[in-house]
């Protein structure tokens, strides 16, 4: 049985054939998708992905081999394993199938249990080699020493910070975090999140964390430590990029003042901060009002400030947080988010608690993208 | 994966896919910028057959739009879920685009 439910798309004009594999495949632990004919797969495909699609070679209006055209002319849809399924073994037809990069070709008279062992193993061999790429290049990401989150927490005497991330299924994203350190007076914080998944956005978040990281640099050294103008001056470098104009990046600010407990809130295009405040036990949510980095030359950034008390916490998490999955449906929802977090917050082992109900194994599986949350708390 | 459609002063494109993704993101964007290329300045992207959005198709979307302006053009989103909806004004999307609840009569 797969690991993981496989979704197939069998497109095949005789019922019988759709009806025995699709309850064949069934069993096996597969999602089915069924077509008789070619028109109604690539309507399915207009909303569906499968992991893999079996077709038939011979069906009345449009052909297997039409199919198979259609699919490698559509970027979306060319890569998806393509097996046909026939009742030929005329040998110019299979070499014809293999020519237009079908993986494998099924004789209909083949044992059931065969086949289904078959897709078992393409998918399988699929999946060896995807594994053996992402490990590829995460060696050698780690060998250039690329990282797009810290290896800990920064200590700084009166709060405590914690953060948790968690890839995609394994793969890095787009989201990124850093703490940046002046002596004893400040620490900036940075949360943010490239648009896009899994090594597009990864590859893109290195450039934005490093425009981010000199222009906070060369403003405190210039003695700007506004988070507003420190953001709207990395939004215009942003703009201007050739290359990352086209990119964009969410992006939370915060600068914690050591010895005042003042913390400095800008944000583009970010989710709300949960502020929870001791003295009244109270939890509220703060929304900024720039825009994403990059999308116009002036973000509209402002900027909060927050004077933290002992005992108040703050939350700031990336867009992977908010992303529901239920039945197959998905959904953003930040009010879900923050009612799960509220009742969480304003006690001793808050960090704690809020991972159990966010990062917990259980959670985890629901994950749609990658996932940051950051914690702050005054002591 | 978008239907066209000619709307008095503008076009109209609506997205035939239930999920808006980074599946799509790419094809989504190529066909727009076609669009504009052909002369379609002004376009309203209707999303009333999506329920969801992510954030690489938003990446696209903004991508689009940046070039539309670049052609003294503006791309305008209508028929939002809720869900979408909010997460639009969440993330300030609304302050970027003209949000519209049903198609409008004239965008300008």
């Amino acid at each position: 049985m797969p690991q993981v439910q496989k979704k197939i798309l069998l497109v095949d004009d005789d019922r019988f054939v759709l009806l025995l594999f699709n309850r064949a495949l069934i069993e096996e632990g597969f999602q089915c998708l069924t077509a008789h004919s070619v028109e109604q797969a690539l309507e399915i495909l207009n909303e569906e992905l499968p992991d893999i699609i079996l077709s038939d070679y011979q069906m009345p209006d449009m052909d297997g081999f039409e199919f198979r055209s259609r699919i490698l002319e559509d970027k979306r849809l060319k890569n998806i394993p393509f097996v046909f399924l026939t009742a030929y073994t005329d040998r110019n037809m299979i070499q014809r199938g293999l020519d237009m990069q079908a993986v494998d070709y099924i004789d209909k008279e083949t044992p059931v249990p065969l086949v289904v062992s078959k897709l078992n193993n393409i998918l399988q061999a699929i999946r060896k080699e995807h594994e053996k790429s992402i490990h590829e290049i995460r060696v050698a990401a780690e060998a250039l020493n690329l990282s797009s989150v810290p290896s800990e927490s920064p200590k700084i005497a009166g709060f405590g910070i914690n953060f948790l991330y968690k890839s995609f299924e394994d793969y890095p994203g787009g989201d990124f975090i850093d703490f940046i350190r002046f002596d004893d007076q400040y620490t900036f914080v940075v949360l943010g999140d490239v648009m896009g998944k899994k090594w597009g956005a990864w590859f893109f978040s290195f450039n934005f964390l490093s425009y981010i990281r000199s222009a906070i640099r060369l403003c405190v050294f210039d003695g700007d430590l506004s988070t507003a103008s420190i953001l709207q001056k990395i939004n215009r470098v942003i703009f201007m990029d050739p290359v990352l104009g086209d990119v964009l990046s969410t992006l939370s600010l915060l600068m914690i003042e050591h010895k005042s407990g003042k913390v400095h809130y800008s944000g583009a295009g970010d989710l709300p901060l949960i502020v929870y405040t001791a003295s009244d036990k109270s939890c509220r949510r703060m929304e900024s009002s720039g825009l994403l980095l990059g999308v116009m030359v002036d973000g509209l950034y402002n900027e909060d400030v927050i004077t933290l008390s002992k005992g108040d916490q703050l939350v700031l998490i990336s867009d992977g947080m908010i992303d529901f999955e239920h039945g197959g449906e998905k959904k953003s929802d930040y009010d879900l988010f923050f009612n799960l977090v509220k009742p969480k917050l304003g006690k001793s082992n808050s960090f704690e608690l809020v991972k159990n109900v966010t990062f917990s194994a259980e959670k985890s599986k629901e994950l749609i993208d990658d996932c940051s949350l950051i914690f702050i708390q005054k002591n | 994966m978008i239907e066209t459609a000619k709307h008095n002063n503008y076009t109209v494109a609506t997205l035939l896919i239930k999920e808006a993704n980074l599946d799509v993101a790419e094809q989504f964007k190529t066909d727009m910028l076609q669009l504009i290329d052909k002369g379609n300045s002004h376009i309203v992207v209707s999303f009333e057959n999506v329920v969801y959005v992510d954030s690489s198709f938003l990446g696209a979307l903004v991508s689009v739009l940046k070039y539309a302006m670049s052609k003294s053009g503006d791309i305008a989103v209508a028929q939002l879920n809720k869900d979408i909806s909010n997460l639009f004004s969440l993330i300030r999307m609304n302050k970027v685009f003209k949000v519209y609840n049903t198609l409008p009569d004239v965008f300008a």
